[in-house]
């Protein structure tokens, strides 16, 4: 393997809840970037690229090379957008420097507490054409769910499983905001209230506060660090306008991350039945139906009735979200998509709370409006 | 807090100054024979920044529906039926259909579009039912 092959080799996530009033979010990313590097065995001199949010006080606030003096050295790469700091996105950018050689070690991550005073959540700007109708996160994806349900009869009780199959691996996920919360029945999911058809709001993501962090270097620099070092193998992007300004349409981005997909997995060299663990962004249930299809676990239409076939369970064929995702671990803004990086490279190492036995390939991807955009990354144990 | 009220923009002051007349426009691109929503700074088809605004007849089809119970802030009527509708003139819209009750509000009903004034300066382009039997070939 080529020694500037891209590996994760250090994850953290910081305590997750509703609310964190005694800590802010310099307090969290602090704790993410430094935990993300003691866990790849590696001190703040060795990293020379980050990609973190840098949410003040001091610096200025959203540029990234406010970290150098934090780091204590100069950088060789960092990244000014919150979203190039999280998840496969933030990840993949990483791996691109890593391998081209602008930099060797990159930390990603940081905390943004979206929660605190921004309303309801959204764009976090005015939208001329949809704020005065209501619209907001969990509308735009309502309206993308219920066209795929006229087209292909998915039904409400096929979004209810997928919601207590999720919640439930949180349920016994001590590091989840909904822990001991539950079990849930697809019953009990569609018992709940409902918050915009078909949603009910057990069918709806959490929303709280929390930081996370990765770090990414050489394969060659890997070899002597302490965890096993999990290779960046492939990975996409898809994106088709920008978030919530317009609605999301099933016939415009129903299938966005198709092409992500197959682009990930040709660079690995792998299939979607080879994927042995799926971290998937889950602001709702239906979320996870269509990026199964999406994914091409299967084909389009089917994801409800596989979805609900006990096949996402833990122990089931492709499972996802063990840790309880956002619909029961964390949702905390744009750090949750980190998170999901979190979650796939402690199933890689064994090491994840809800362990999926002999885990060597996961698919990590992340997602939003409604979905107006896709990010992905196949990720693997190196051997 | 109130229901956010849309601030009109260069590109978007025809729109609400058409609608205070109770007229639908919708931006077009003549030279790639485009009608497209929302107003861009360029044509989506072509990147031409030559888009005018043209009538729309303001009749359509719901593509798809959500019936929202829980609103994104104060100030809003819920339930209420948020709805996507494709114009049969071109273009595809956010509104909502007021049929009375929302959840009579199906993907595939044929809507007319009803202008109600909202403030001063900003009236809004809602949908109802529209009861005529025949889709219209022509605009």
């Amino acid at each position: 393997m080529n020694g500037r092959q891209p590996v994760v080799v250090g994850v953290y996530a910081t305590e997750q809840a509703l609310s964190l009033p005694a800590r802010d979010a310099m307090d969290l990313a602090l704790e993410a970037v430094r935990g993300a590097i003691e866990d790849a065995g590696l001190t703040p001199a060795d990293v020379d690229g980050a990609q973190v949010d840098w949410p003040g006080p001091g610096g200025v606030p959203g540029e990234g090379s406010s970290w150098a003096r934090v780091l204590g050295r100069d950088l060789r790469w960092t990244s000014d957008s919150m979203l190039d700091n999280a998840g496969s996105r933030g990840l993949l950018k990483a791996a691109a420097a890593v391998r081209a050689g602008f930099a060797d070690t990159v930390v990603v991550g940081g905390c943004k507490l979206v929660s605190r005073g921004a309303g309801p959540v959204g764009a976090g700007v005015p939208l001329e054409f949809a704020d005065v109708w209501g619209s907001y996160v969990v509308a735009q994806f309502a309206l993308v769910a219920a066209r795929h349900m006229h087209e292909y009869g998915t039904t409400s009780r096929q979004l209810a499983e997928v919601a207590a199959t999720i919640r439930n691996n949180g349920t016994t996920n001590p590091e989840a905001m909904m822990y001991g919360r539950g079990p849930y029945t697809a019953d009990d999911v569609l018992a709940s209230r409902m918050v915009a058809t078909p949603f009910h709001l057990l069918d709806c993501c959490i929303v709280g506060e929390g930081g996370a962090a990765l770090v990414v270097t050489t394969a060659e620099r890997a070899r002597d660090l302490p965890h096993p070092a999990v290779a960046v193998l492939g990975g996409g992007m898809e994106y088709h306008q920008s978030a919530y300004a317009n609605p999301a349409l099933y016939r415009e981005v129903g299938q966005l991350g198709r092409d992500a997909a197959t682009r990930a997995y040709a660079m690995a060299g792998i299939g979607p039945q080879d994927v042995d663990v799926f971290a998937l962004y889950d602001p709702n249930s239906f979320e996870i139906i269509r990026q199964l299809e999406v994914l091409g676990v299967c084909d389009e239409g089917e994801g409800g009735p596989l979805a609900a076939s006990g096949a996402i369970a833990v122990g089931g064929k492709h499972p996802v979200n063990p840790d309880g995702g956002c619909l029961s671990y964390a949702w905390n803004g744009t750090q949750q998509m980190t998170l999901k990086v979190v979650e796939a490279v402690r199933q890689l190492r064994g090491s994840a709370v809800h362990q999926v036995e002999g885990a060597d390939l996961a698919v990590v991807g992340n997602a939003g409006s409604g979905a107006q955009h896709y990010e992905m990354s196949v990720l693997g144990r190196m051997r | 807090m109130s229901r956010p009220v849309p601030v009109p923009t260069s590109l978007s002051e025809p729109f609400w100054e058409a609608a205070r007349g109770g007229d639908l426009v919708i931006p077009y691109c003549p030279s790639c024979d485009l009608r497209f929503f929302v107003p861009e700074p360029a044509c989506p088809g072509c990147m031409s920044r030559d888009w005018r605004y043209v009538p729309s007849a303001g009749r359509g089809t719901v593509y798809s529906v959500t019936v929202v119970h829980r609103a994104p802030g104060p100030g809003f009527d819920t339930p209420f039926a948020l709805a996507v509708i494709d114009l049969d003139d071109g273009a595809t819209l956010l509104s909502h259909v007021d049929a009375g009750d929302p959840d009579d509000v199906v993907i595939g009903m044929r809507v007319r579009v009803d202008f109600r004034p909202f403030t001063d300066e900003i009236t809004l382009p809602y949908f109802v039912p529209d009861t005529r039997p025949e889709r219209p070939t022509t605009e």
